[in-house]
């Protein structure tokens, strides 16, 4: 599968959207949406609603976060939004304000 | 002018104005102002000067043009080229280092989703 | 040196936009940039933007170097050089000081390189103009009250043919801009 990454030094202000995972080294304002998986990066800064499958943050994101399987939220991290999925991982020295909605089922 | 499969050479020193036609191919060292109207190949060398409206099936440019052109082939344009107008052909060429200002008029295929 | 065009290992970072992305807005970066899916909107980089053959690019691009295989339907403005490879297609205007189309590629649009590079001898000479050996009309240079005179050289026209009957003063230095006024001389 191929792997886009966005750069440190570009900045991108509009939608993104595609079948492949994404990198995110740079900033991007305005909508991510990607089939599989979305890793924002130490240096990442997005500021902009979330949907995929999978999300892994190590950098800022400031925005909704909707995701059909896992959220990861790594050690320094920063995080301002409300987070959908059904899995869920805030590492110790990560930073979250926001709602969390696991989606959580009767069985 | 060269008629049939004979190459037409205007030497350096000579300066036409006016029109030419031909069925030859054709190379221009010297100057020629006017209108130029051939059926086959015309090269303006490194020291050839062309200021006219050129129809040809092929150009190759090694010298200075000025004009439109409208070649059935192909325009080549090289790098010691200094080339001025509106070139309409099915293939174009311009080299590294060649001088071109103008518009270019080609058949462009673009994927139909754009 | 490597040739900023063919570094896929550039000194920087490099962003690759990958076949299936769908980039809309408005894309800047201080690095190399290469397209392989689509991008539309407005594109502004301080480095090198490559479109391979599967990329398309709907945006007007401000770029240093630009290298075309895929698709590009908008104008580019580079610093620095402009090439379309045999696969690449375009159309829109380009302007840049080095325009390279190969054999295959297709283009609709103008080109515009600006300055014809032959002519400068050094950055910011201004060509030469040959001195006109043509001699130029005789008129009166000076009239009663009027003074500016062109800056061409020109001979200076001989006092007998004032139209005011006074001498006229010789011209100070050819080429120059200068004021010429005819005092009438008492008799």
């Amino acid at each position: 599968m191929a792997n886009t990454v966005i750069g440190s030094s570009i900045v991108i202000d509009g939608e993104i959207s595609g079948d492949e995972d994404l990198v995110i080294q740079g900033t991007v304002k305005g909508k991510i949406s990607v089939k599989e998986s979305l890793i924002v990066d130490r240096s990442g800064v997005v500021e902009a609603d979330i949907e995929t499958q999978n999300v892994e943050v190590s950098g800022k994101v400031t925005g909704n976060i909707n995701a059909t399987d896992k959220v990861e939220l790594k050690s320094d991290c920063r995080v301002i939004g409300d987070i959908k999925a059904p899995r869920i991982l805030i590492a110790d020295g990560a930073s979250f304000k926001g709602n969390v909605d696991m989606d959580v089922k009767e069985p | 002018m060269a008629q049939s499969e004979q190459t037409g050479i205007i030497g350096k020193g000579i300066t036409i104005r006016g029109n030419l036609t031909g069925g030859g191919d054709l190379v221009i060292e010297g100057r020629v102002e006017g209108q130029i109207s051939l059926k086959n190949h015309l090269t303006i060398e490194r020291n050839g000067h062309v200021e006219a409206e050129i129809r040809a099936e092929e150009l190759t440019i090694n010298g200075e043009a000025s004009g439109n052109i409208d070649a059935t082939s192909m325009v080549s344009i090289s790098s010691s080229a200094k080339v001025a107008g509106d070139i309409k052909a099915p293939r174009v060429v311009i080299e590294d280092g060649a001088v071109f200002n103008g518009t270019i008029q080609m058949d462009v295929k673009l994927p139909d989703n754009i | 040196m490597a040739n900023p065009k063919d570094s896929s290992i550039s000194s920087g970072d490099s962003t690759v936009i990958g076949e299936s992305i769908v980039i809309n807005g408005k894309l800047t970066g201080d690095e190399d940039l290469t397209v392989r899916g689509r991008l539309e909107g407005e594109l502004s980089l301080t480095k090198t933007l490559i479109v391979e053959a599967s990329g398309v690019v709907k945006a007007n691009v401000e770029v240093k170097n630009a290298v075309v295989s895929g698709a590009v339907v908008g104008n580019i403005d580079a610093g620095e050089s402009v090439e379309l490879t045999k696969e690449g297609r375009m159309v829109g205007d380009i302007r840049s000081p080095r325009v390279i189309l190969v054999d295959g590629a297709s283009l609709r649009g103008r080109i515009d390189m600006g300055e014809v590079k032959g002519e400068r001898s050094e950055k910011g000479a201004r060509p030469v103009r040959a001195v006109r050996s043509v001699p130029v009309p005789a008129r009166p240079a000076a009239r009663i009250g009027k003074s500016k005179l062109e800056g061409k050289p020109s001979p200076p026209p001989p006092p007998s043919e004032s139209r005011s009957g006074a001498p006229v003063p010789p011209l100070v230095a050819a080429g120059s801009r200068r004021r010429v006024v005819v005092k009438k001389k008492a008799r």
